[in-house]
């Protein structure tokens, strides 16, 4: 306790001013140290700073990104560094449906695509899929790299394996018509279910260990027409 | 997979499937035999006949509490550390019911449950140390000493135990099948809650106001006439972290029954932001105390220089630790600061109930086996009634999608 005699509590009271401007000074530095990140290590390839590996969960068989906005048609979309950006790119469950592809056709900068139109091409085998675009936009890039490397999309579909970056003005309003987080996963369960219907009681022997498909599950599916249980997934 | 054959099982006994978790007795039982149950059940036998032995034989048979030293370990850890402890459920609830920050759901039903059996058990506690323990309901319905912290303790304590009860039981109800009475539950949620935090707001810091009854025998470098505004700020903070701890726990012990779509780190990363900035105001406050006490020359003092490690080593340190694990995203660093940030806790409440309390008094306090004992038996009987509900009950896993 403070003995009752005046200094003694003048002293006290100067500390504890200087305890308490302390705090001020020194919580805005602390404030700004604990909210913040280190920053990110520059990407290898270009533009991948805005489709840096995104954080997934493995929902049934599928990796399911959290910072993405799917389209139904299993396109996918998340808003690009610059303003009014949107990159594009086709997601997990897609590239596992449709299997090892020879090649993409992706449309040149200056194409304008629409949501729910066709916006690119996958090539696998001797059959072609056309793929829906999750957003209204004009293409400015186009990644070169899955171009020349369709193996980027199997390997990272939300990250180096992107498709096209759009300017896409209405993306903030047409977001929130496509799925995200807990929708997103309810929806992939909902499409994997649809796939183990169609699924034949022995096809089990054409997956690998542990239950995840082997790549081109509609080629396991239906051999001969697996291009149009492929579209009835991806709605186009 | 869909090739695994689907079988069509007969219904089971309602005693089969929700206690025996579907397996039949044999399976069952051959499942209990594990180290951890083996030490619980050494733990278990030597520490309930003990507890028998206190309600038999009396307090001065098993304890080395005295007219001068009458708090122990059964206060100052069962029910300081306890309480303070189990402040994750209300933490935890105002984060997500009041404040909106949805993310953390995952980690309210575990944290609700943590803080209830945590009540309990510190309430089980202070029945060991009460000398008329049958006494305890008087305060309750009779004679309620309206004039006395302990009072406001006793009836907060209650209260918030049966709203702890009530805000655990939708996950209850929703294991015993009963969906009505859990949908009333639930709309009750934002009511709980708030009760939840105007009561813990007052006990948190009543149970510091305890000590304000003792200027003299409590050190002066930890009394202050603030000690009920440390008390309810490190409750945040040993809320925070136990819910850290408890979920990573929970997350390596539970595999078959937590949610894998969480994103357990990021939420523990959040947290440690969360406690990472009350630690600091802590610390700040601490020194506040101190600069209040007027007696900075006690610092040079063995107990000063255990004053000095309890605030930079279990207040600043982790305030620290936190901040750097939350911003390099270094989820490990940020739950292994987080049990650190438990144990200072506990120092700091022990610190007070029994280090520096009576600390200039000839007889000191040493607590006995039995008393310590007894407390390590209260919290082996937690963790097994923790483990019990969890493994049967929807808490670490929604599967309601409530």
């Amino acid at each position: 306790m403070i003995p009752h005699d005046i200094l003694t509590l003048y002293g006290a009271k100067g500390l504890e001013y200087v305890i308490a401007i302390a705090f001020l000074v020194l919580f805005v530095p602390f404030w700004r140290y604990a909210m913040g990140t280190r920053p990110a290590p520059e990407p290898a390839i270009v533009r991948a700073a805005q489709a840096a590996p995104a954080h997934s969960d493995l929902v049934e068989w599928f990796r399911v990104a959290r910072d993405v906005f799917y389209h139904p048609g299993h396109a996918w979309a998340r808003a690009a560094e610059a303003a009014g950006a949107v990159l594009v790119g086709a997601d997990d469950f897609a590239q596992k449906l449709v299997g090892p592809l020879r090649t993409i056709e992706l449309p040149a900068p200056g194409t304008a695509v629409r949501q729910g139109e066709p916006a690119w091409r996958l090539h696998a085998g001797d059959k072609t899929l056309d793929m829906l675009s999750p957003v209204d936009g004009v293409v400015t890039a186009v990644n070169r790299e899955v171009l020349d490397n369709p193996g980027l999309l199997r390997d990272d579909p939300y990250g180096a394996g992107w498709l096209l970056q759009v300017q896409s003005p209405r993306f903030a309003a047409q977001r929130k018509g496509l799925l995200s987080g807990r929708m997103a996963h309810r929806w992939i369960e909902d499409a994997t279910n649809a796939l183990r219907l169609r699924m034949s009681p022995d096809l089990g022997l054409a997956m690998q260990d542990g239950g995840v498909p082997v790549d081109g599950i509609a080629q396991a599916l239906a051999p001969e027409d697996w291009d149009r249980v492929a579209r009835e997934f991806l709605l186009s | 997979m869909s090739s695994r054959p689907a079988t069509l099982t007969a219904p089971q006994p309602w005693f089969t499937e929700k206690v025996l978790m579907g397996q039949p007795w044999a399976e069952y039982r051959r499942g209990l035999f594990t180290p951890f149950n083996a030490v619980a059940a050494f733990v278990l036998a030597i520490g309930i006949p003990i507890i028998v032995y206190r309600f038999a034989a009396g307090l001065g048979a098993t304890t080395n509490l005295s007219q001068t030293n009458p708090w122990g370990i059964w206060i100052g850890f069962d029910m300081l550390c306890g309480v303070a402890l189990a402040a994750g459920g209300y933490t935890l609830a105002t984060t997500v019911y009041i404040f909106g920050l949805d993310d953390y759901h995952p980690v309210v039903r575990p944290a609700v449950l943590t803080g209830f059996l945590g009540y309990v058990f510190a309430v089980l506690g202070l029945m060991c140390d009460l000398g008329r323990p049958w006494n305890l309901p008087i305060p309750m319905v009779y004679s309620f000493g309206t004039t006395s912290v302990m009072f406001e303790v006793g009836w907060c304590v209650m209260l918030y135990t049966i709203v702890l009860a009530l805000e655990f039981s939708p996950a209850l109800f929703q294991w015993l099948g009963w969906q009505t009475l859990r949908t009333y539950l639930l709309r009750a949620t934002i009511g709980l809650t708030v009760a939840a935090v105007m009561l813990s707001t007052l006990h948190q810091s009543s149970l510091g106001a305890l000590f304000l009854m003792a200027p003299t025998k409590l050190h002066p470098l930890w009394y202050s006439p603030f000690i009920p505004i440390f008390f309810f700020v490190s409750s945040i903070v040993a809320g925070l972290s136990m819910v850290i701890v408890e979920s990573s726990l929970s997350h390596r012990a539970f595999q078959s029954r937590v949610d894998h779509h969480v994103d357990m780190d990021k939420l523990v990363l959040g947290l440690a932001r969360a406690a990472s900035v009350i630690l600091f105001a802590y610390v700040f406050l601490r020194l506040q105390g101190l600069a209040d006490s007027g007696r900075t020359d006690l610092l040079a003092t063995p107990l000063g220089l255990w004053f000095i490690a309890e605030i930079v080593l279990f207040a600043a340190v982790p305030c620290l630790l936190f901040a750097h694990g939350a911003r390099t995203r270094n989820a490990t660093l940020v739950r292994w600061t987080a049990g650190w940030s438990v144990l200072g806790i506990v120092v700091y409440r022990l610190n007070v109930s029994v280090v520096a309390y009576n600390w200039e008094a000839a007889e000191r306090y040493i607590p006995s086996w039995m008393e310590v004992w007894t407390s390590l038996t209260l919290v082996t009987t937690g963790i097994l009634v923790f483990r019990w509900i969890v493994n049967r009950m929807p808490v670490l896993r929604d599967e309601s999608g409530h």
